[in-house]
């Protein structure tokens, strides 16, 4: 990494990258995140917000996002909660609407995103000026830590599948950690109808029917240790459907 | 990098298919030119195998997939029906 001395301060391009981080029971990690996200930022010195929209937790997330705003500032942690889980595009939507940064940056908030690599996220999206940078668990160094061979055979099968299917352009289609120009999320989250793994799919494919430019930066996903993110024949026909529809669609 | 175990299934499944690919290939375009007195047939099922084989291969799979859609939507539809 070359060292600060050598490099023009960030803080000249008049960037700011607003994070949303939809939460539901997240009160264990949010604190993880958010130091981590600071970290991150503070080293390589872009302008930052955090924006916290809790869907109604019932295990106290809300109160543990109030005692950080209070920690970090008001201006740099934006609580946006909602009454009830009511999905990730309308989270995003909802998120959107008070975002400040012109670069909007999505991710999980149960850490199997690491905030490490949202710094690479804003150097990709400046060498080619990427309309969306998406991270990838399937090329170069970007891989899945905790799961077992089932599991990845069938994310593996499924990426195929897609491939095949919508030959998008992009290796990780199912993925969640991305930083997007804020005029491209608004524009491609009206335009997209589907749900869960579905909706992120559809991101990338109007994305590229709509011309937008993709980056790649390649990610480790780290599954969460305690949770109950299992992968049943539910979610494999429901992903297929959304697939097929997709195709016939787009 | 994947777990040991991991990447020996990998290469299993690897290994695997090299064999079966490299086996098709030889029955299917090498055997043709080659004698019919030969040992090499020996090692051979008749030739209509090759087609029959795959033939039924690709017809159980769709049957699977088809039986565990089936299976995953009916589980689906007992549960709200019996509300």
């Amino acid at each position: 990494m070359a060292s600060r001395k050598t490099q023009p301060p960030n803080r000249d391009s008049k960037d700011k990258y607003s994070v949303l981080l939809p939460t539901y029971n997240e009160r264990e990690n949010l604190p993880l995140i958010v130091w981590l996200l600071v970290k991150y930022f503070g080293e390589s010195d872009h302008d930052y917000e955090i924006i916290i929209i809790d869907d109604g937790s019932p295990d106290g997330t809300q109160e543990v996002a109030e005692q950080l705003q209070k920690i970090y500032g008001k201006d740099k942690i934006l609580l946006r909660p909602r009454a009830k889980k009511l999905g990730l595009g309308t989270a995003y939507i909802h998120g959107m609407k008070h975002a400040t940064g012109n670069f909007i940056i999505i991710m999980d908030a149960d850490l199997s995103h690491h905030p490490k690599f949202i710094p690479q996220f804003i150097e990709k999206q400046k060498e080619g000026d990427y309309d969306l940078v998406s991270g990838t668990r399937y090329k170069g160094t970007g891989g899945v830590y905790g799961w077992d061979l089932r599991r990845k055979l069938i994310s593996r099968g499924a990426n195929f599948l897609t491939q095949v299917l919508l030959r998008p352009g992009a290796s990780d289609l199912t993925g969640s950690f991305r930083l997007y120009k804020k005029k491209v999320l608004e524009s491609l989250v009206e335009r997209c109808v589907s749900k869960g793994y579905v909706f992120q799919m559809e991101m990338i494919v109007r994305a590229r029917q709509l011309s937008y430019t993709v980056g790649e930066v390649p990610i480790s996903f780290v599954d969460r240790v305690y949770g109950e993110s299992k992968l049943g024949g539910n979610e494999i026909v429901s992903f297929v459907k959304g697939l097929l529809t997709l195709f016939a669609t787009t | 990098m994947a777990s040991g175990a991991d990447r020996t299934a990998g290469m299993g499944l690897v290994l695997f298919s090299l064999l079966l690919f490299s086996y098709y290939t030889v029955w299917v375009i090498v055997l043709p030119f080659v004698d019919a007195d030969h040992v090499l047939h020996r090692y051979f099922l008749p030739r209509e195998f090759s087609v029959i084989l795959p033939g039924v291969a690709g017809v159980v799979l769709l049957l699977c997939i088809a039986a565990f859609t089936a299976v995953v939507l009916l589980k689906n539809h007992k549960p709200k029906k019996m509300d």
